[in-house]
């Protein structure tokens, strides 16, 4: 049942991989000029979105693009959306991700999942397997508007190694995830950002990358964004590019925040919109300071108006 | 839009009303006293023996949200301008401020502000190195002050992933343990997903965390409240809680607990004092600058009564009573808002007041412009002619001057040791500990306390390694002479497992001693560890009495530990004649149905005791098949068998066919034998059962019961119900006869009642006939809710009426239309049916809808402030025909259905009370949200959520019912409107809604 169901995803993403353009390689990617990226993942995303670094290196690698970013990470989020249900079941989480993200127009999806998920080890490998690649054909239905004819590139991205003290078991299994992020990237011509592979676990793990064996310090943000830059095929942006982009990255990213994760959705939108709904009359505002914003990161980068 | 616009304009008028003249500011809903602390201070009552005076007030600080000492006496308080929400371009800017009293005259002289780019910080607890955590929104952030300068220079998420869905219920009230976890809370509307080093931590709804920054280490302690705004350690490490939305005043907590809301879970704990207003902070008093009769005193504030609360505890059993003692300050100041309170380095007791007229932001929008966003004060409370203590830093003693202040009297003092030396590190402590503990002799005073002490240090320095933990101080703490160190002696048991030789045998004396808090604390610590033989011993707690708590925990363990036991039972390990109550018990506990044929096997072998067999068949009853069922039956109908256990298994076979569909295998006319017996208790049961098993056999019968003068109304009534349960023509005919007789009407409107599941086209004839008549408003609403409780019954009884031409009378009129109100959904079919059969007269002809517009409000606010009678306002409260106590409570007295009222006049203004009254559905207080579920089988409940798993949903509905609903048996849900119905205050004059509105806003003050 399952094998069935995969090599009919299998045979689905092959078709409409032999419809799009042929420029995208199987790992490697690019970004163009009027590229709006959009980034799922976990914590590792959301807080990407607090301290800008990916996206500042992104932003700076491509001078004479105009790129933009929508970051809509979650703490502890998998592929089903497990932390989005909010109220409701994760499935309802999940069509909400998808209809945020629909809103965003995105062209090109980040999509970075697998750390929370391996903590089921074996029993869970296939699950994820079947549902990332769910999430990839999903995530191409509801970008379908905004991407034109070719289509939504995405791009998947394998979790860094575990520094924690058990951190040896746990990249074994992390290492499992990985292979099945490359199968699902190879079957939906994903581009790939292999985070596992380009920080190969250590036999005595120090805090190379992490502040508590799990998350991105300041360091391993560096590093990783430099491996972002590398798979689009871009030589490398300097510190001080970064360091200057980011505080604007990041403000953008505040404002963007609290447009698509306010505070007191219970009121805004939710059970008790009949109470406080009328507020919700504020989120759009948010929509030209984010503009706003996003124009000052394209001031600092030195690039072109958006089209 | 016109709702804003009625603000605006209420905010224009304010404002010229301020700069015109102080005195014309106290109209309308705008009674906001000029924020001048002396007048603040001078309008407050303090109980006797003790004064108030200003520790610290705006501009220094404004709107503080908690508070926190530090090992230097310093007061660190998170504040937020924000709330409840941030604006379109506002910078989230909100702060950290250290206050500092540095010339000891019981003010604060310097405001440091610590940090600032905060967002709704809901608090702070410095780490006692200079820094601070604190709460903002979705994460859990580290300061450091990196060069010593006082202000935080670096910022880091230790957590994040906690939800923001209501900005009151964002995480908040920092406590740190005396096992120097830090423990923070949660509310009802949170869903929190962390990533940790040990994996995900997921929250949905309210609860407490715990945490270790060391090895970031994070479980959640206890699950449920509305808003538990209120966290202190006893002495012994005891967890007491109060919930700023619950009504249970002081609740004790333990690890794995639950309360009101928790979130998928079947059975919750209640408070220590049921009927109480909410309650925010909490802290116990102690200390030798506070006079004996403070000593051990729990205060807390009602902040919607503008009043500081004190309470004390007695021990019971395996847990506490509380008592409510006369308040520590009341003031009729609106403004006074008390949310947090502690104890100080000099003994006095400090309580912060977020000082705001309006305190939600679920029923007062947002943006209301009466929000205070800039006051806020600090209020110290001594004790009168009584020194306060000499301030120490603790930062500057030695180790063994810490340690020296564990055996102190002050609350404070221990805390800030007990921080001080876990910062000092595991090097320079553990020997001075050592040395310490060498010195202390069984003549120490309250040695056995000092003991618990040290091992909490030893906890409290572990970084994880093997030699961190001390197997022989923990041996020597579970054998204490106190019980109370043998109860918090367990809970460290599983923190140090992995570390100890045979860990669960540490706990086997635990599990069986005679004091209930330690054989409480024991089973929970065996559920953390898990295992066989961990699960076995925590079930040999079934053999000794248990209250609540203690049974709470046994029932908790045998859920969380079934995979650890029923292998054993199956397999026959765990299956001894002795241990068999054990095993029912925990076969009930965890619904493991595929327990059942042993015990089924064991009870027919009869190898159970006589004490545990009733247990072992109400567990069949429960969990087997029909085949089982049938011998609980046979049980239940046999002559020989006792009323009350025949009632009470009955009970239980009527459950299996709620929950689980089962009837009982084979013929079932001995249930004939039930009904017609002299027991009308077992009777009334019995004749649920005939109708839930449609036994045809027992129709008759039970028509001649419902005939049968003789038998009492109770009775009748069940068997007219029952006959709407059974199969086949005649029992209908019977009630069709019994509905159109002109009989009884009682009679009559239970016949309707009963027909509407199964011939509702005949039943909605003869409801129109019967409201035509009626002059019993309840009566009539039975019937009317009949017909709303099914699919297309209110549909049905529409056309009815609509074909009957008749007038319907007045009391049928007002019922019909509050019954289609409290349905939760829009009936318009039947809505405008009884329009059309809208009778001459009505009920009363005094006032009729109240439309008050915006423009009349102001003017009608006068009229309450003015005329309005408080005795009379009550009377009208208590007026059957309005029903304000079917559903609301004040205080103790009065129904569940509807939030208690016992502090709505401090908590509201008049405007929302107005409001309120007349429109229902527009402000609905949190946790009295409805849901409207239609099931599979046509019925349509209508009700507040009580409790909801994945099996089973329970509605409170608007009658004050319990209902149980199969998640499986629902086809549909969705949000309902309020259960209270709109047009309740028509009957009323204006005068008369006055003299109502006033009473309520007086409730609380």
């Amino acid at each position: 049942m399952h094998t069935c169901f995969r090599a009919v995803l299998f045979l689905a993403a092959a078709l409409a991989a032999s419809a799009r353009a042929t420029e995208v390689e199987i790992t490697g990617w690019s970004l163009r000029d009027g590229d709006r990226v959009v980034l799922l993942g976990d914590t590792f995303i959301e807080r990407e979105g607090q301290r800008g670094f990916i996206e500042a290196a992104l932003v700076a690698a491509h001078p004479e693009a105009s790129l933009t970013f929508r970051n809509l990470g979650w703490s502890g989020d998998t592929v089903w959306a497990e932390s989005r249900g909010v109220f409701d079941p994760p499935a309802k989480g999940y069509a909400r991700m998808l209809a945020v993200l629909k809103e965003q127009t995105p062209t090109v999806v980040v999509i970075a999942y697998g750390r929370n998920e391996a903590e089921k080890g074996e029993v869970g490998l296939d699950a994820f397997r079947q549902q990332l690649a769910k999430l990839c054909a999903d995530v191409r239905t509801a970008a379908a508007g905004s991407a034109g004819p070719a289509g939504v590139r995405l791009v998947l991205v394998t979790p860094h190694p575990f520094e924690t003290a058990d951190a040896e078991s746990r990249n074994a299994w992390l290492a499992r995830y990985a292979a099945a992020i490359r199968d699902v990237a190879a079957a939906e011509k994903a581009g790939l950002v292999d985070l596992f592979a380009d920080f190969p676990p250590a036999a005595n793990p120090s805090r190379r990358l992490t502040e508590n064996g799990v998350h991105l310090s300041d360091a391993g943000y560096t590093a990783v964004a430099e491996r972002f830059v590398a798979a689009c095929g871009r030589p490398a942006v300097t510190a001080a590019t970064s360091a200057r982009l980011r505080p604007l990255v990041v403000a953008k990213n505040e404002l963007f925040f609290h447009r698509w994760r306010p505070a007191n959705e219970t009121y805004i939108y939710l059970f008790r919109k009949h109470e406080q709904g009328n507020n919700a009359v504020e989120m759009p505002r948010f929509d030209p300071l984010v503009a706003a914003a996003e124009e000052k990161v394209r001031a600092a980068v030195g690039g072109s108006r958006p089209q | 839009m016109i709702a804003m616009n009625r603000y605006v304009g209420r905010c224009v008028a304010v404002v010229v009303a301020c700069c015109a003249a102080p005195a014309l500011a106290q109209r309308g809903l705008t009674d906001i006293p000029l924020p001048d602390p002396a007048a603040e201070l001078a309008a407050m009552q303090v109980a006797d023996g003790y004064e108030v005076s200003l520790f610290a007030a705006d501009p220094m600080i404004s709107k503080p949200l908690q508070m926190n000492f530090d090992p230097q006496g310093r007061l660190w308080v998170s504040s937020s301008s924000i709330y409840p929400q941030i604006r379109p371009g506002e910078v989230a800017d909100d702060t950290v401020t250290v206050l500092e009293d540095e010339d000891g005259d019981g003010r604060a002289d310097t405001a440091t502000t610590f940090a600032r780019g905060l967002l709704m910080p809901t608090a702070v607890l410095p780490d006692d190195r200079g820094g601070a955590y604190v709460a903002n929104s979705t994460e859990l952030v580290h300061l450091a002050d990196t060069d010593g300068d006082g202000k935080a220079d670096a910022r880091s998420a230790v957590l994040s992933g906690f939800g923001t869905e209501d900005t009151h219920h964002l995480i908040h009230t920092f406590r740190r343990g005396p096992d120097a976890r830090l423990y923070f809370n949660q509310s009802i509307y949170i869903h929190s997903h962390v990533e940790t080093p040990q994996g995900v931590k997921r929250l949905n709804g309210g609860g407490i965390w715990r945490f270790r920054p060391e090895s970031v280490g994070l479980d959640v302690f206890a699950r449920g409240w509305v808003n538990a705004w209120g966290h202190a350690f006893d002495r012994w490490g005891r967890s007491l809680v109060t919930d700023g939305a619950g009504g249970e005043g002081i609740y004790y907590g333990f690890p794995g607990a639950a309360y009101q809301a928790a979130v998928g879970v079947s059975r919750i704990l209640h408070g220590l004092n049921p009927g109480s207003p909410k309650y925010c902070g909490l802290e116990i008093l102690d200390g030798r600058h506070l006079p004996d009769d403070a000593q051990g005193v729990l205060v807390t504030n009602d902040f919607r009564a503008n009043r500081v609360c004190r309470f004390r505890l007695t021990e019971a059993g395996s847990t506490f009573t509380s008592a409510k003692l006369p308040d520590l300050i009341h003031s009729k100041r609106v403004t006074f808002r008390p949310i947090d309170v502690k104890m100080g380095p000099d003994g006095a007791i400090y309580i912060a007041d977020w000082y705001n007229p309006i305190i939600q932001h679920g029923e007062v929008d947002f943006r209301d412009e009466r929000r205070d966003r800039t006051h806020g004060r600090i209020w110290r409370v001594v004790a009168k002619g009584r020194a306060t203590l000499p301030r120490l830093d603790f930062t500057k003693l030695s180790p063994a001057e810490l340690l020296a202040h564990l055996a102190s009297p002050e609350g404070y003092a221990r805390d800030m040791a007990r921080r001080e030396l876990a910062v000092r590190g595991r090097a320079d402590v553990v020997s001075a500990v050592s040395a310490w503990r060498a010195g202390l002799t069984p003549e120490t005073p309250d040695v056995e306390r000092l003991k618990l002490e040290a091992l909490w240090l030893v906890q409290g320095l572990d970084c994880g390694s093997a030699g961190d933990i001390d197997a022989a101080l923990l041996r020597e703490v579970l054998a204490s002479s106190d019980p109370r160190a043998r109860a918090a002696a367990c809970r460290v048991v599983p923190d140090w497992a992995d570390r100890l030789e045979a860990p669960v045998e540490l706990l086997a004396s635990g599990v069986d001693d005679a004091a209930p808090l330690v054989r409480l604390e024991a089973v929970r610590a065996l559920a953390r560890i898990g295992g066989e033989r961990a699960a076995a011993l925590a079930l040999t707690a079934v053999d000794h009495p248990r209250d609540e708590p203690l049974d709470y925990a046994v029932w908790l363990a045998a859920r969380e530990l079934r995979n650890a036991w029923l292998p054993a039972v199956l397999t026959g390990r765990f299956a001894d004649d002795e241990e068999l109550g054990r095993v029912v018990y925990a076969v009930r506990a965890a619904q493991a149905s595929e327990a059942v044929p042993m015990i089924v096997a064991a009870l027919a072998a009869g190898r159970v005791a006589e004490a545990d067999r009733v247990a072992a068949l109400e567990c069949i009853a429960e969990l087997g098949t029909a085949a089982d069922l049938r011998q609980v039956f046979d049980h239940v109908v046999a002559e020989t068998t006792p009323a009350a256990e025949s009632h009470l298994l009955l009970g239980r076979l009527i459950e299996a066919h709620q929950r689980r569909r089962l009837v009982p295998a084979g013929n079932l006319a001995a249930i004939t034998a039930v009904v017609t017996a002299g027991d009308d208790a077992r009777a009334i049961r019995g004749l649920e059962a005939a109708a839930a098993w449609r036994v045809a056999a027992a129709g008759d019968a039970i028509a001649v019961i419902a005939r049968d003068a003789a038998r009492s109304a109770d009775v009748r009534r069940a068997a007219i119900g029952a006959l709407g349960g059974l199969p086949g023509d005649e029992p209908r005919g019977v009630l069709v006869a019994f509905a159109s007789s002109g009989g009884e009407p009682v009679v009559a409107a239970a016949a309707i009642a009963a027909l509407v599941p199964q011939a509702r086209d005949e039943a909605a004839r003869q409801a129109a006939s019967f409201l035509a008549a009626v002059t019993d408003q309840p009566l009539a609403e039975g019937v009317v809710r009949a017909f709303v409780s099914v699919k297309d019954g209110g549909t049905a009884l529409a056309a009815a009426l609509a074909g009957s031409r008749a007038a319907i009378t007045p009391q049928a009129f007002a019922g019909g239309l509050a019954v289609i109100s409290a349905s939760g959904r829009p009936q318009p079919e039947l809505t405008s049916a009884f329009e059309v059969a809208r009778p001459r007269e009505t009920v009363t002809t005094a006032g009729g809808p109240h439309a008050i517009t915006p423009d009349q409000l102001d003017g009608f606010i006068e009229l309450v402030k003015t005329k309005g009678d408080r005795t009379r306002g009550e009377a009208i409260y208590k007026r059957e025909a309005l029903k304000c106590a079917s559903c609301h409570r004040i205080g103790d007295h009065g129904a569940r259905v509807g939030p208690n009222l016992a502090a709505i006049g401090a908590a509201s203004p008049l405007d929302y009370i107005i409001d309120s009254l007349l429109h229902p559905a527009k402000n609905v207080k949190e946790g009295y949200n409805t849901l409207v579920v239609q099931t599979a089988d046509g019925l349509v409940v209508t009700g507040i959520p009580v409790s909801r798993t994945d099996e089973e949903l329970v509605l409170r509905d608007a009658t004050d019912r319990q209902i149980t609903i199969r998640v499986a048996d629902i086809d549909e849900e969705s949000p309902g409107t309020s259960l209270m119905p709109a047009g309740l205050v028509d009957s009323l004059s204006r005068e008369e809604l006055a003299d109502l509105v006033r009473f309520l806003s007086e409730l609380g003050r």
